[in-house]
């Protein structure tokens, strides 16, 4: 399963690429080679362990105890 | 391998290392990604002296994706005229996908051997066992592939001097010293002159440094009889504040400085000979 945050796009406010390249929805920017592989749940990566920004949003969507 | 080979023997092998796997067009949009646009700088590149070209692959997003380092190869088998062929077996996938890089069809006259793992971010560590630098060592010996030992800080060269003990490389032993941050030694002129004096006998030395250290620790490396790796998968900006126009741009300048301190550049053909490849 791939990250949920994660986009593919063509263009944002800085950028405008030939092909769609991986984007983080949570801090808004495009996402380096290596970082993919965490989104994407490739190799031996797992983005729910192995991301600290989505760690990090989750922490901040999570309900109230 | 020293002061004294760069007074009585100044040919410099110049490699480039047009893409790598860390960066994307997002941090600069002149980083070639795909297979074509590779094959072009190296070309230019390979006018201007470099004798080596070392070669990651990217997938239609810019993610890396070894599985097309054949196309990338064919790709600048096609553009360029002799240049030696280096693939990476390194990166932060798994095995099967990093052993690509020496499967490839013509095979690749050089492969680097990543000597151990380094960090990245907080999760991110490079998959490379003993166990895994040994299969891929064996496999580019049986196969007359020259293993580039990439030496990411002082402690790798242990690990190579493991791989000679075994019998699992053949000379010269032809080493890249890595300096940069993180897991990487850390760059300076002091650690540089550490790591080379500690470097074995029958040894060739590359040096590779990232960013704003590419320039003056791959000077002094020339200095010191060894050889030089620039491109922008090490660095991205000619100078403070100014991106890399290309590849060229980088080996161009690096050029101009062998030139200017009396060296030549080796051929693809003494590149060849120096470093023992059939």
């Amino acid at each position: 399963m791939t990250c949920p945050y994660l986009e593919y796009r063509r263009s944002d406010d800085d950028h405008e690429f030939d092909h769609e390249r991986p984007y983080c929805a949570v801090v808004e920017e495009f996402v380096s080679p290596m970082r993919a592989d965490i989104c994407n749940d490739r190799h031996e990566f797992t983005h729910t362990v192995d991301c600290d920004i989505y760690r990090k949003r989750e922490d901040e969507l999570a309900p109230e105890p | 391998m020293s002061y004294e080979s760069y007074l009585t023997d100044r040919r410099v092998i110049l490699t480039v290392a047009p893409t790598g796997g860390v960066h994307g067009k997002d941090a600069n949009p002149n980083l070639p990604e795909q297979p074509e646009e590779i094959a072009e700088q190296v070309a230019a590149c390979e006018e201007l002296g470099a004798s080596i070209c070392h070669l990651h692959a990217r997938d239609e997003h810019g993610e890396n994706d070894a599985a097309r380092l054949q196309e990338v190869n064919e790709a600048v088998r096609e553009r360029c005229d002799d240049i030696i062929i280096q693939n990476t077996t390194g990166g932060q996938s798994v095995y099967e996908e990093r052993v690509q890089g020496i499967r490839t069809d013509p095979l690749p006259e050089m492969a680097s051997l990543d000597m151990g793992p380094f960090n990245r971010g907080q999760h991110i560590i490079t998959e490379h066992t003993r166990h895994n630098i040994d299969r891929l060592a064996a496999e580019m010996r049986e196969k007359d592939i020259k293993p580039e030992l990439e030496c990411f800080n002082n402690g790798h060269l242990n690990e190579a001097l493991r791989l000679i003990d075994r019998g699992a490389l053949e000379e010269p032993y032809y080493f890249n010293i890595i300096f940069g941050h993180g897991t990487f030694t850390p760059p300076s002129p002091e650690n540089v002159l550490n790591m080379v004096s500690n470097l074995p006998e029958n040894s060739e030395f590359n040096l590779l440094a990232v960013g704003e250290h590419q320039l003056p620790l791959t000077t002094l490396s020339v200095l010191l009889g060894g050889h030089v790796r620039v491109g922008m998968e090490d660095n991205l900006y000619f100078r403070k504040g100014e991106r890399v126009e290309s590849n060229a741009q980088l080996v161009e300048r690096t050029a101009k400085i062998i030139d200017l301190l009396d060296c030549e550049l080796a051929t693809p053909d003494e590149a060849r000979e120096r470093l023992g490849i059939a």
